[in-house]
């Protein structure tokens, strides 16, 4: 299953990849994060609560950014395994353009795929592509506005 | 299921007290996605707040135009509520078509609100019909209140304890059912009220939306032949393996034209708008 999204960033690309680049500002835009550790500059452990709806579930997973291209994008994957619930994994392609003619502003694009199993899938399989949708586009929301609120 | 305490407060107050004090306790009223939740073990509140007995929540009024109905009122209530059926005969039989006895037995009106389930029937009701949701707080317009999948203006421990519908001119909701679940895989509700028309539509998105131009092609013309050459976007729609963009688009379109051919007035007396 695969979806798509775009934010429109009131910043200038190269600050845009510098917040991509940032765990601070990745751990800000992961909903729910508990815990948010290094591993290198391309790996990350994260602990995360994911509250939908009903379910309530802390999944433990990881974080890793892959194909950079300096200003241009990259691979960001995301997955957890929340035990009894089932894990879940989602890869989003980033790219980066400018907008306008003053490049003050970034067109950030995503396609993102996503994948559940265990119970969440068992349970929750007319809603896994409306939920995913709106975790993917919550993520790159929070991003633009940390964004933003870093470059005033 | 993991361990839980079962709460039955006395008065509304002492609800929204109790949840207040107790960031993981969770309010249950009929139970119908929570507890199956529960038997997963998908989530683990520390306490059941029950609402279902609270008087606050309960009952149905007409008055002065206005449809007032309690939050704990279940579908079976509302489906064969005789004042329901008077005023807007929609809503009752929307009420009928929700899942199963069981769940309507036991599932309340508030509940599958404050829910917002993509698929749920009553958002799209209280959407067409410009309902006003009342909570323990404030009160929400329907435009202001269905944010995204699961989503509401609802604050964390706020409680929904009626939901007033202003009684439209006529009313029609056609669902096509999913054979398993009984959800809508899309269902349309369709409002004339003196103002214009209005057309909510569940199943089809992340949430409940209006498609604001079958709408404005209904407010020139009432009839279903208002949408010929009317046709919704599909990439507005998900597409996954339970039904392609295209065939939710399609299926939009054909329960808007069939709402619309159902579109039925209160009884007389009842038809204030």
């Amino acid at each position: 299953m695969e979806f798509n999204g775009t934010q429109t960033i009131a910043a200038p690309r190269h600050v845009v990849w510098r917040c991509l680049n940032d765990p601070a500002v990745l751990q800000e835009c992961v909903p729910g994060c508990e815990s948010f550790v290094a591993e290198s500059d391309d790996e990350f452990k994260a602990v995360v609560v994911a509250s939908v709806g009903p379910v309530k579930a802390r999944f433990k997973g990881n974080l890793v950014l892959s194909e950079r291209i300096e200003l241009g994008g990259y691979r960001i994957v995301g997955q957890g395994e929340g035990g009894i619930a089932g894990f879940g994994k989602m890869t989003a392609t980033v790219t980066l353009a400018d907008t306008g003619d003053d490049a003050l502003s970034t067109l950030l694009t995503y396609v993102a795929v996503a994948e559940v199993g265990g119970k969440l899938a068992q349970i929750g399989s007319r809603l896994v592509s409306s939920v995913a949708n709106k975790l993917a586009d919550g993520f790159f929301k929070r991003l633009n506005a940390t964004v933003v609120a870093s470059a005033k | 299921m993991y361990e839980t305490r079962y709460i039955r407060p006395a008065t509304l107050a002492d609800a929204v007290a109790f949840l207040g004090e107790h960031a993981d306790a969770r309010p249950l009223s009929g139970g119908m996605t929570l507890i199956p939740t529960l038997k997963q073990r998908l989530a683990a509140p520390s306490h059941l707040v029950d609402l279902s007995h609270l008087s606050e929540l309960r009952g149905i009024a007409l008055k002065d135009g206005v449809l007032r109905v309690g939050a704990a009122t279940t579908h079976a209530e509302i489906a064969a509520s005789a004042e329901i059926a008077g005023a807007i005969p929609a809503l009752a039989g929307l009420a009928a078509l929700i899942a199963d006895p069981q769940v309507r037995n036991r599932g309340t009106l508030g509940g599958s609100v404050a829910n917002n389930d993509p698929a749920a029937d009553y958002p799209a009701a209280v959407l067409a019909l410009d309902a006003t949701i009342i909570t323990h707080a404030r009160r929400i317009d329907a435009d202001a209140f269905f944010v995204d999948t699961f989503e509401t203006a609802l604050a964390e421990d706020e409680l929904i304890i009626a939901i007033e519908f202003r009684l439209p001119r006529r009313a029609g909701y056609m669902k096509y059912r999913h054979p398993a679940s009984g959800y809508a895989v899309v269902g349309v509700f369709v409002a004339e009220h003196a103002g214009g028309v209005r057309v909510a539509v569940t199943g089809a998105g992340a949430s409940v939306f209006r498609w604001h131009e079958a709408e404005a092609a209904l407010h020139e013309n009432g009839n279903a032949s208002a949408l010929d050459g009317l046709s919704m976007d599909p990439s507005r729609l998900p597409d996954d393996a339970n039904a392609s963009d295209r065939y939710r688009a399609h299926l939009v379109q054909t329960f808007t034209r069939r709402a619309v051919q159902a579109l039925t007035p209160g009884v007389a007396g009842h038809n204030f708008a």
